[in-house]
This record gives C-alpha cells, structure tokens and sequence, in this order.
C-alpha cells in the first residue's frame, strides 16, 4: 500500500540538460557549498590601525565626527562607562548624529546625513579578486596568489580595516562565516551547471548559474552533502548563462556584462555583478573552489549591513564604500554606484532536475 | 534489598554489545521519597540542569579518544577531579529542520525542549518531565535560580510560559528555610493507597497466574519459573513501599546564608551568588526539600568590572588571536564559567551525606546553547553529565555522537530517572535510542 | 586362554543365563527399534513439540496498537529476543522474562492502563459501561469491561475463574483509591503484564482424525496463523471463527486464510518475516565512521532498511515476482537521501524541510547495481565501522540467505593484516586477503566465503560505489560453488540461479512459521513445501498459504516430560 502510494506520490522527472545527439555532450552539476566576500588581509595592511569594533570606541569615533573635541569625548565617554546619567548624556547626544531639516533622523537608514567619520582604508598592495575594468589604476591591487596586476577590488579597500571584515584565502572573515552559517539551511540553494564536450575535462563548455528551490543538503555533521539532487527555480531572475572554458582543472568566465541571481535578506535581496567574472579550481573530488567577482551596487550592500549590529560603525561604512566605490557613475552626481569586489565560492558534485509531476527514473551514467 | 537487583540485559549483535538499561523507578521508593528500606539505605536521586551559554572553543575541548580512557584538553581538564563521575558527548547537533537559526535561542529550546517549538505554545522542558516523575513528593518540585540576574531561565512547564527563576539567594534561602520549613527528620510516614492497592491486586491474582504452570510442558515450564522468580522480586519491591522510610542524618538546615551579591553580570558578583546558590541547593536536597533544580547561567552578559564589553560582544567582536589561535577574552570567560561549574561540584562533592557526598545521588546536566558561539554553530555542540544519580548511570566516558541530536542524551537522562518516554523531540531532533552505553 | 574357554564353558553350562541373556539382547533391540527416539528415517511428518513463544517486541507494540490503537505510548523499553537458528522469532521460543524485563513490562502495562482507562478520550472509546458510583468499586461493568478486553489479550476468552480473579483484583483496588477507573486499570495493568499475554501459549487439544494424536485448539491455531501471516494477535473475525469452530474445517479455515491474504496487513507479516531473516535488527547497533562515511548516518540507515523491505514487497505481493528475481532486479525505490549514496538523481516535489517521499526507481540495464546484494542495507550492513570486510559480506550471503553454516575462524586469528587499510603494499582487500590467510587450514572456509564479498567490493562500507581502493582498480571476480563471475552484476545472476536460495527461504519461512527449529521429524513437510515453491514459480506469498493452510502446521506433539535445560536469561552470547 504504501509502494502504491509512493508511486502515486512521487515526482521528477531526472536531468534533462543537454545530451545533444552528435557530439556526446555531457552535463555536471554542482552545489555551493561556501558563499561570501572574499577578503584577504595581510599583516601590515592596515598601517593607520583597525577602525574600532567596540561599542565604545565607535561612540568615541561619533562624537569626534560630530564636532566634540578629544578632552570633551574622554569626559563624556567616562561618564558613559559609569553608565545612569553619563550613558544617558551620551545617547542623547548620539540621537542627533543624523539630522535633517534640523529633526534627528535614524542614523542607520539615513548615513547621508551623518558626518563622514573616515574610516580608515585598506593599503595594501596584494589582494585576490579579478581585473574587471581592463585597466591599471593606483588603487589596483596585485593578485595575491596569482600575480597578475590591475586587480579591483575597491570593496576590500573599503571594508579590510574593520575587524568582521577580515579574513585570509584559509578563514573566512567573521562576517562573511556568520551570514553564510545563519542561512545557509534555510536559502534556496545556488547551483552550477557545466555542460562540455564528454571526452576529457578542458575545452569551451556552457556554464549555467542559478538558484534551487531546495536549500542546501547536508549530512548528519553538518557538512555539504555531496550528490544530492536540487530542483531547479524556473525564476528567470535568477538564471544565468555563460560561455566559458575548462583548462587544466581551472574553469574561467570572463567579462560577461551581467550576473544576477536572488540571495538573502542579511546580504542583500539580489545579487547583482556587472562585468562578471568567475574563476574556479577543481580538486580531485569533482569539488570547485574560488572566486567570482564583478561590480555590485553598493547601496544595496549596505542595506544589508545597515540592520546588523556585528559589522562594526554603519554609517561610517556607507562613506567608506561611497568614495571607495569605482565603477557606474550616476549621470546626474557623478558619484560612483557600483564597487568592485571578489567572492569565494566552493561548489561540490550534486544532480539537478527539473520539477515535474511525471514519473521518470533512470540512472546518471558513472 | 540492593541495587543489584535491577540487572541489565546483555545481546550481542554482530559482535558489538547491545545492553539495555532500566530506569529506576519512582514506586520503589516510597512516598516521602526517602529510603528504600532493607539493609542497606539508598538515598533518593537528584537531577540538577546547568544551563551555560555561550559554550566553548571546538578544537579545544574534545577528547582525541572515545570511552572510558579518554584524556580532557585544556578547556575541561579542570573537570579530571570528577572524570569518573562525568560523561562527555561530543559531536552532537542541534537541527534545524531549514529554519534559520535564532541565535541563543533556538539552541536553548532543542537542549531542553527537544526540538523548535511550532507555535507560541510548546512542551514541557525535560527537568519538568523528570520532576513530573521524581519530584512530585517533595515540597519544590523544583527549584530554579540564575546566577547572573534575569528573570526568567530555560525551564518550562507545557504550554505555560518559561518559569521565573530566582536571582537572589537570600530570596531562596526564605524561601527554603524560612517559618514554612518543616525538618524531615519529625515527618509522620503514610503509605500511599497507591501502593496499597497495587499490593492488593497482586496478591489477588498471583495464584491465578501460576495456574499457567499447569497447562505448559516441562521445558515451557522451566522459562515460566523465571518469569515468576522476577515477578517475585517486583512484588517484593512494592511491599517495600508499604514500609516507613529512614530518617535523613545529613540535613542540617542552615541558620542563615552569607551576604549576596547584586544580582547582575559582573564577574565576582556571579561567582558569589552561584556559591550562595550552591550552598542553599546542596542544603535543599539533603533536607528532602528537592529533586529537581535548574541553574541558568545567561553568560551573555557576563563582564569585569570595568569593562565595557561582555562575554557575547567578545565572541563575537574580539579577533582571534594568530599566535594562540583563539580568542584570548572569550577563552578567558570560558575558563572562568567552567570554574565556578567545578566549585559547584565541589559542594556537592564535600557534602558529606550517607555513606559518601551528596554527588553520589545527583547528576547534573550541563548543556550550552551553541557549538561556537562566534558563528552560532549548531553542531559539535559541548553536552555533559556529571554524577551517576544513585546508580542509574554509568559514567566516565567520552561519547563521540557523530552527528546524532543531542536530544539523544536528553532522552537517555529522561529515561535514567524513569520517565516512561520512549521518543523524545521533534522532527530531525526527534530520537527514539537511548545511549544504553551510560544507562545502567 | 584358560578364561575364554573357562568363561565359555560356563556360558554353555548356563543355559538358563544364555537364554535370558538371549532375551534380553532381542528385548533391547526391539525397544531400541520401537522407542520414540528413533530417528526418522524419512516419510513420516512427526508433530514438533509445540513451545510457549514469548511475544517479540514488534509484536508486543503491533498487540498493544491493534488492541488501542497506535496513539498508545508504551513509554518503556521492550526486552529484546536472541537470535536461534537465524530468527528471533525463533529466538522466542527459548528466552523468558528477566527481573529487569519484569520491571519493564510492569511499567509499560501501567502506562498503557493509564492511557486506556485514565484519559478521558480513550475511557469513552474502550469502557463500554459506566460505573454505578464513580468513587467505588462496580462488578458488573469491571466484568464487562475485563471479559472483552481480556479475550483480545490473551487471545481466547478468559475462563470463568480467571475472569473472577481479575474482576476481584479490581474491585479491591478501587475500593482501596476510592475510584473505579483507578482500580480497573490496576487490574488491566496486572492482565498486562501476565504470562498469558507475555507468551503465546498453545492449548492442545486431542485430534479427532488421528488416534492418540493432538493438535492446536482453535484458539492456539488462530494465534498460530495470525502471528505468521499478520505478526500479531488473531483480530476480533478471526477469533470469532475461533469461537465457532470454524477454524477446525478446511472450508472455514481457508476462508481466514484468503482473508488474511487479501488484507493489507500481510504486507506487515512479509516485512516482518524478511526484517527477522536478513537480520535488519542489526542495524540498531549499527555504526559507521562519521569521517570515513559523513553521509551515512541514523537517518541513512533507517532508510536502507526500509528501501529493501519496500523491494521485496513490491516484488514479492504487489507484483507477485519470483523470490529469486529479488537478486537480480533493477527496480528498488529511493529517498533523496539514499540516492546521493547511490550517487543517483532523486528529488520529490514538496516544500523544504516536509518528509522525505520514497520514489520508484529503477537502474539502468548497464548499471552495475542489482538485486538486494547492491542495497546498502546488505553492504553497510555486513561492513565494520571503517572499511569493507569481503569476508563478512561473503559469510553473510552463505548463513542468511543461503542457510549454510560457516564455522567460526580459531580463536588465536589475528586480523591485523586485513584490517589496515593504509597498507602501502596491500592497496585493496583482496591482497590483504591473500597476505592475511597464510595458513592453509582457514583457507577452506575463506574460499567458501570471500569471492562472493570481493565482488560486491565496489561497494564501499556505507554501501557507495567504488571502481578503486587506495588508487588501485578493484577486482571483482570469482565463484560461487565453481560457478564464476567477473562483476556484480554477474555475481547477482549467479546467486539467483543457486538452488540454495529459494530452498533456504522455505526453511526460514517454515521455522518461522512454526515459531521453532523443524528436526528431521519434520522433514518430509520442509520438503513438501519446497516443491511447492518451485512449481509456483516460487511465490512467496503462496508458499505462506500453503503453509498456514496445511494440517500439519496445526498439529503437536503431545506434551511430556522433557530433559531439556531451560534458558535462564532472556539473551547470551551470538
């Protein structure tokens, strides 16, 4: 009874990208298993100092950008490490460190109107990301693992001297670990397809890049679990195809104008990269690992920080990220819109289907 | 009559032992909860829940051996005094089930209810389902405190909200100690009409069962001999409870406690009031006043004089450090909160009470409410018991769960102390095997 | 020389002794010839004496469910069974109750009392009656209540004396609670936990159609047969057919026997039948490596156990398939779970975090993959912790499905050699073999057992597929009794074809049945019956009809004294 109600039950019809008559064309699909900013600080690279995480020195930092002077914020801040009235003091002060038309206005939603603290910036020479512009300007980086010059990645520039932001190729930065381990059982899944010719693993392939509408499976540890099977979202938002080519294990795409694929609420609602590139190596196990990177609205970034208590002093990285962004000038301000930056993505074997009330199984060929 | 009597039943399957283990159960003791009687005294059991959040540094805490020879590192090696007594299960998972974590929350409500509640009204906590079994003859059901302020801590009755929880020990001890005390050592015994009753059928039918012998050959009959040798025993535990219990020599009722603290986070504050806190529980449970209590220790806020940040804002804000490899404040709070654990058991420890301390009939349960409170993980998270209740446990191993919930050591306690459960918790935290390795 | 002939002279002086002695030789020949304990050289089926079996857990919950209903929580640990002969079920036939068990049962029966008589839910649906005064004892409606309950749970109504022990019981524990549902339940509880319920006992009754001979009475048969079709206690039809005699005729026997056929529930007596003979109870002990095997988990587990049941059912009583097909086929069914340890692409269409759905699934022709060899409830289940043994798979082929003894390796063996799998020089098991069985003497019994576990080597010990160990290919060929294979696939085929497949299924299924070990006076029945499997294309469920539908299966051996020695402890040893 319960066989026939299973079959009555039972849905998908199995992986119907590809096979091509001709050319025996073979597909692989892949999960990710590892999303977030990349960010790869090194010793010294933040020779003006960490912009202070603690409460207490970003209070001190406000009071500094709002006009008090450093006897002034010593005196206030010791009455607000004795807390009562001294904290109280303080906070009132801090309720008017956004003001407009004269009216105190929430300092996180509206960073416009809070004095730019000038938080200090990366200046290091190295970084990982990809040469998304084609050009060598002063504030490009040199690939830290590969040595190419002319890399942009203004968002590490921004970001790297604040404590959550930073991180090296092995530890991801507190931030980037935190959104992925909050989420990643409960958002839909990202998947990589990658379609090429069947007889060995270099040449050109498709690669296809979009959202499941299952969440990511993991074993009983909590690890990725390798095989699994993910619907595809038919969304088109989320679809992405690229040309790109398999060499030596590494698969690259490069410059596609863009990628954009829904993401989360804690990092932001769309993920949106002009001038995409990606770069991934394969392991022995069929696992990818690397980078892809392009340009992001920084705004929307922003709109994601801006709820989050762990990242340090917000408005003060709205102004980072606003004079370090570096791509997309509004036509009417000229301030720039988008900002360059690198993801790290891990991907690892899994199966894809389409989601199909038809019952059909077969099974994939080793 | 002795513990010996509850035996344990041995398979082995495929070569590996299957044991299965018995709860003691409440109807061998009587009804003030006090002694079985016979030759030799068995003090009733005692479960205590430790609730500490912000658990402790992975890579730094578990054993690199499994069973009974295992070696502490560095962040437990404080506990070597109590190895034998202490079980430690490492590896195991709070799921989640696709729903996105609440931070210090989700993993408080898996510990103790077994599972994230549906809706506004969710089940009991398992020190209430414990306390539901022994707990019901003893002035406090249970006994619930914070060392560190607040006002409501981790345990909770179904449906109704969280128990307030008591952060003043001078509050507790009045409440305890004060006019409404009545010493045990005067107490008036009236058997239950329960047992009563339960004797009374058992008489009434036992004849009625032996007629089975007769209709049964001589091999069939030779099984239904044992069969009626340990019906025997039962019976004779139940006439047990039919008799007046011991008196109890180990409690002293204090005449009055220290001066506390202000209940808060502040370090030493916490340390004195859980010490005034100790004292009043070790003194509850040798007086009969207890079997169940609860210690919540919201960690978070928790933070030296003088310092602005606390424990949670450095797990989270504080870097790690290259050299030493983890984050030198948070470690330092770990290491602090471990120790006031030790002192608490210490207590316990040098209270003397029958023929040893009062540990020897408690077991508590220490659970925390992530695995690294840094990234709010949910795996390998650090569980623990300490004690053996009287005998229903089998202690000093390192359990490795692999990745099984750690709702399994709920319901392997749970069912230590006799509650008649044989699942406990809610879908992908829903389990059905107890760890027979540690029940007796 | 001078005795011989001394002592023959006085032998032939001795008439009189010689001839009594004469007498005596043929006396004893003749009794030894006619004593019951000859064996039995063939032709005759002799009854088996009939034991009490004492009920397993699955079928103290399938009872307690049937009786209840499912919503019932035994809250306790039931005490499990020792395995005889290949079953438990046999296993229950030779284990009792011990002290700790005791503890257990009583508590459980309190629980279930409680639940049935306490809550006020269950009250309206199982207490047909109210009691007069609520606070005190009532006769009448404890007798009522007792009668009925007690007929399901000691499968025969109750006798007039033990009804009034147990309405008695009541009445004296309500007046001692002041409450008549307190004390009722008391009295069920005691019903509970007596061994009227805890063993099936059989009644014998003699038999009408042969002289001197005894069988089951119509209760015992309607036990007898509903624990083997349905594994669990005979259902209200059944012991009304029972109570009317209906059961003692092949019309009215057989009209049970069709309708417990058709029901669904023969589905659950098939799946008991196969969990008992492959030996799924070991999984509850099962543990593999979480670094070695990080997808193969508690969840995993229960669900291979459930993929191959599921097979089997499906193959056996939905599609009516031959029982030696179960080896060779494609078809199987998946959870998405299981499949990404197939490496196979399974999805349901259902919200994130729902149940897991079982889907049909079926392997393609050219996949390595068949039959319930290839299930990781075999491969995980015959492999250690942290590696593959080929031996233990092999071993298990021969004891569990072919019902051949292997003997037990010599208690000095060292297993070293086979055991490290970071052997440089011996990359994959097959070398390790080869080093670890350097005397001569084991080689016997590894040639029995290890070609067919090497061939099932590209199944790794979570039971996922492999073409290499260590980097070095995987060899997977050999023979069963002479016949040879090079692959899985072929190993599959082979074993379908070996007659001590289906000839060892009959002998499980018939002991199974009878709930005890058949001798050789049971012989020429188990033969019987494997002709009847073969010519009905081997038909699981038809063999069981046949079973249950024979006179035999009804018939005992009258009881008598017995020399046996009793079990003193429910579980020892293997």
């Amino acid at each position: 009874m319960a066989v026939r109600a299973a079959s009555a039950l039972a849905a998908t019809l199995i992986l119907c990208l590809s096979p091509t008559a001709g050319a025996a064309e073979t597909s692989r699909s892949f999960v990710v298993s590892f999303f977030a900013q990349q960010f790869t600080n090194q010793p010294g690279d933040c020779p003006g100092g960490i912009n202070p995480e603690d409460e207490r020195g970003q209070i001190s930092v406000a009071l500094r950008t709002m006009g008090y002077g450093p006897a002034e914020v010593r005196r206030l801040m010791a009455g607000w490490d004795k807390g009562g009235e001294g904290e109280r003091r303080v906070a009132e002060i801090l309720e008017r460190r956004a003001v407009i038309n004269g009216e105190p206005v929430n300092p996180m939603t509206h960073p416009e109107a809070v004095p730019d603290p000038n938080l200090k910036f990366v200046s290091a020479q190295k970084s990982v990301g990809f040469d998304l512009d084609g050009r060598r300007t002063a504030e490009d980086f040199i690939d830290l693992r590969t040595g190419v010059a002319g890399i942009d990645n203004q968002l590490f520039r921004a970001l790297g001297c604040n404590q959550n932001f930073r991180g090296t190729w092995t530890s991801p930065s507190a931030y980037g670990e935190w959104v992925w381990v909050q989420l990643r059982d409960s958002q839909p899944a990202w998947l990589l397809t990658i379609t090429g010719p069947s007889s060995g693993r270099d040449g050109l392939v498709k690669v296809r890049i979009q959202r499941s509408l299952d969440r990511l499976s993991a074993n009983m540890d909590g690890s990725p679990r390798a095989h699994s099977t993910y619907r595809l979202d038919p969304d088109p938002r989320s679809i992405n195809e690229f040309d790109g080519v398999i060499k030596d294990g590494v698969l690259t795409i490069s410059r596609q104008p863009k990628f954009s694929i829904l993401w989360n609420g804690l990092s932001a609602p769309v993920l949106n990269l002009s001038d995409f590139q990606l770069r991934l190596q394969q392991d022995a196990r069929g696992q990818w690992d690397g980078l892809i990177g392009g340009f992001q609205p920084w705004r929307e970034l922003y709109f994601a920080f801006s709820h989050n208590g762990i990242v340090g002093d917000r408005p003060g990285l709205w102004h980072a990220m606003k004079k370090a962004a570096d791509h997309d000038p509004d036509p009417r301000t000229g301030q720039n819109l988008g900002i360059s930056v690198a993801y790290r993505l891990t991907a690892i074997p899994a199966f894809v289907a389409v989601a199909d009330p038809r019952l059909r199984s077969a099974s994939a060929k080793r | 009559m002795n513990t010996s009597r509850r035996g344990f039943l041995r398979g082995t399957f495929a070569g590996s032992t299957v044991a299965v283990g018995l709860p003691f159960l409440d109807c061998f003791l009587d009804d003030s909860g006090t002694a079985l009687a016979g030759t030799r005294q068995t003090l009733p059991s005692v479960f205590g829940n430790w609730f500490q959040y912000l658990g402790l540094n992975p890579g730094r805490w578990v054993p690199d051996q499994t069973g009974a020879d295992y070696k502490n590192k560095v962040e437990l090696a404080m506990f070597d005094p109590w190895k034998s007594r202490i079980n430690l299960f490492s590896g195991g998972f709070y799921h989640l089930d696709g729903r996105p974590v609440e931070t210090h929350r989700t993993g408080v409500q898996i510990a103790t209810l077994g599972g994230i509640p549906g809706g506004r009204e969710s089940g009991a906590s398992l020190d209430s389902d414990i306390a539901e079994i022994i707990g019901r003859r003893t002035r406090f059901q249970t006994l619930d405190v914070t060392g560190t302020g607040g006002r409501f801590g981790v345990s909770k009755r179904a449906g109704a909200a969280y128990k307030p929880v008591e952060s003043s020990p001078a509050a507790l001890y009045r409440r305890i100690f004060g006019p409404e005390f009545t010493d045990p050592n005067a107490a008036e015994f009236v058997p239950s009409t329960k047992a009563l009753a339960k004797s009374s059928v058992l008489s009434q039918i036992t004849e009625q069962r032996r007629a089975v012998l007769r209709t049964v050959g001589a091999a069939d009959r030779a099984r239904l001999d044992e069969y009626f040798t340990s019906l025997r025993q039962l019976e004779q535990q139940i006439a047990m409870q039919l008799e007046p219990p011991e008196p109890l020599p180990a409690c002293s009722p204090p005449p009055s406690i220290g001066a506390e603290a202000e209940a808060g986070g502040e370090v030493t504050a916490v340390e004195r009031n859980v010490d005034l806190f100790g004292s009043l529980i070790v003194h509850a449970i040798t007086c009969g006043q207890t079997r169940v209590f609860n210690v919540t220790m919201n960690t978070q806020g928790c933070r030296k004089a003088g310092s602005t940040q606390n424990w949670h804002g450095y797990t989270h804000e504080e870097p790690i450090d290259d050299a030493l490899g983890y984050q030198p404040e948070t470690t330092w709070f770990i290491m602090w909160a471990n120790k006031i654990f030790a002192n608490f058991l210490k207590k316990l420890e040098s209270t003397p009470e029958g023929a040893g301390s009062v540990l020897d009939r408690v077991l508590v349960l220490w659970q925390t409410d992530h695995g690294y409170a840094r990234t709010h993980t949910m795996d390998n998270v650090t569980t623990m018991t300490v004690g053996n209740a009287g005998g229903l446990f089998r202690t000093g191993r390192h359990i490795a769960l692999a990745g099984d919930p750690v709702t399994r050591v709920g319901l392997t306690v749970q069912q230590g102390f006799g509650v008649r459960v044989s699942a406990w918790g809610s879908q992908s935290n829903r389990v059905t095997r107890p760890i027979t390795d540690i029940l007796a | 020389m001078n005795r011989a002939r001394t002592l023959f002279d006085w032998l032939r002086g001795r008439k009189r002794v010689v001839s009594v002695f004469t007498v005596l030789a043929v006396g004893a020949a003749l009794a030894w010839l006619l004593s019951p304990s000859t064996p039995n050289s063939a032709k005759v089926f002799v009854p088996p004496q009939v034991k009490a079996s004492r009920l397993t857990p699955e079928q103290y919950r399938a009872v307690i469910g049937d009786i209840f209903g499912p919503q019932i929580d035994l809250g306790g640990r039931l005490e499990p069974v020792m395995r005889v002969g290949g079953l438990l079920t046999v296993g229950a036939s030779s284990v009792s109750v011990t002290a700790a068990g005791m503890e257990q049962f009583d508590a459980m029966a309190e629980a279930i009392a409680d639940q049935v008589l306490l809550q006020a839910a269950n009250r309206q649906i199982f207490l047909p009656c109210k009691p007069a005064d609520p606070r005190k004892a009532d006769e009448g409606c404890a007798r009522l209540f007792l009668s009925r309950v007690g007929e399901r749970l000691f499968r025969r109504p109750l006798s007039e004396s033990e009804l009034r022990t147990f309405v008695a019981a009541a009445g004296v524990a309500s007046t001692k609670l002041g409450d008549f549902h307190a004390g009722l339940s008391m009295s069920l509880a005691a019903m509970l936990a007596s061994p009227q319920f805890l063993f099936r006992i059989p009644v014998l009754e003699e038999d009408p159609g042969r002289s001197g001979a005894f069988r089951l009475d119509g209760y015992s048969k309607a036990s007898r047969l509903s624990f083997f079709l349905w594994n669990t206690g005979p259902d209200p039809e059944l012991l009304r057919a029972a109570r009317e005699g209906e059961l003692e005729s092949n019309r009215g026997l057989r009209r049970q026997i069709d309708r417990m056929m058709r029901s669904p529930r023969l589905e659950e007596g098939l799946r008991a039948f196969f969990r008992d003979m492959l030996q799924f109870d070991a999984f509850e002990t099962l543990s593999k490596d979480p670094m070695l095997f990080p997808k193969f988990s508690r969840r995993e587990m229960a669900d291979a156990e459930e993929q191959t049941l599921r097979t089997l059912v499906d193959h056996l009583l939905v599609r009516g398939g031959d029982y030696r097909d179960v080896f060779t086929t494609k078809q199987t069914f998946l959870t998405p779970s299981l499949a990404a340890i197939y490496q196979v692409p399974v999805a349901h269409d259902a919200p994130n975090g729902d149940i897991e759905e079982w889907v049909p699934f079926e392997f393609a022709a050219d996949d390595p993959r068949a039959g319930i060899l290839s299930h990781a409830s075999f491969t995980a289940l015959h492999s250690p912790p942290g590696r593959t043994s080929p031996t233990e798979r092999g071993k298990a082929v021969r004891e569990v499905l072919m019902c051949q003894t292997v003997p037990a390796p010599p208690p000095d063996v060292q297993f070293t050699v086979v055991q490290n799998t970071a052997d440089p020089v011996h990359r994959t098991v097959r070398q390790r073999l080869l080093a670890h069985a350097t005397v001569p003497s084991c080689a016997g019994c590894h040639r029995v057992m290890d070609p067919m576990g090497l061939a099932l080597e590209n199944f790794d010990g979570s039971g996922e597929f492999r073409t290499a160990e260590n980097g070095v290919g995987i060899d997977t060929s050999g023979d069963l009794d002479g016949v040879p294979f090079t692959n899985p696939l072929e190993l599959a085929a082979v074993v379908r074809d070996n007659p001590a497949i289906p000839s060892c299924l009959v002998k499980r299924m018939a002991a199974y049945a009878f709930g005890q070990e058949l001798t050789q006076d049971q012989r020429v029945f188990v033969k019987d019956m494997r002709k009847l499997f073969r010519e009905s294309g081997y038909q699981v469920p038809e063999l069981m009809r046949a079973i249950a539908s024979r006179e035999e299966f009804y018939q005992a051996a009258p009881l008598r004294p017995s020399d046996e020695p009793p079990m003193r402890m429910a579980a020892i040893g293997k």
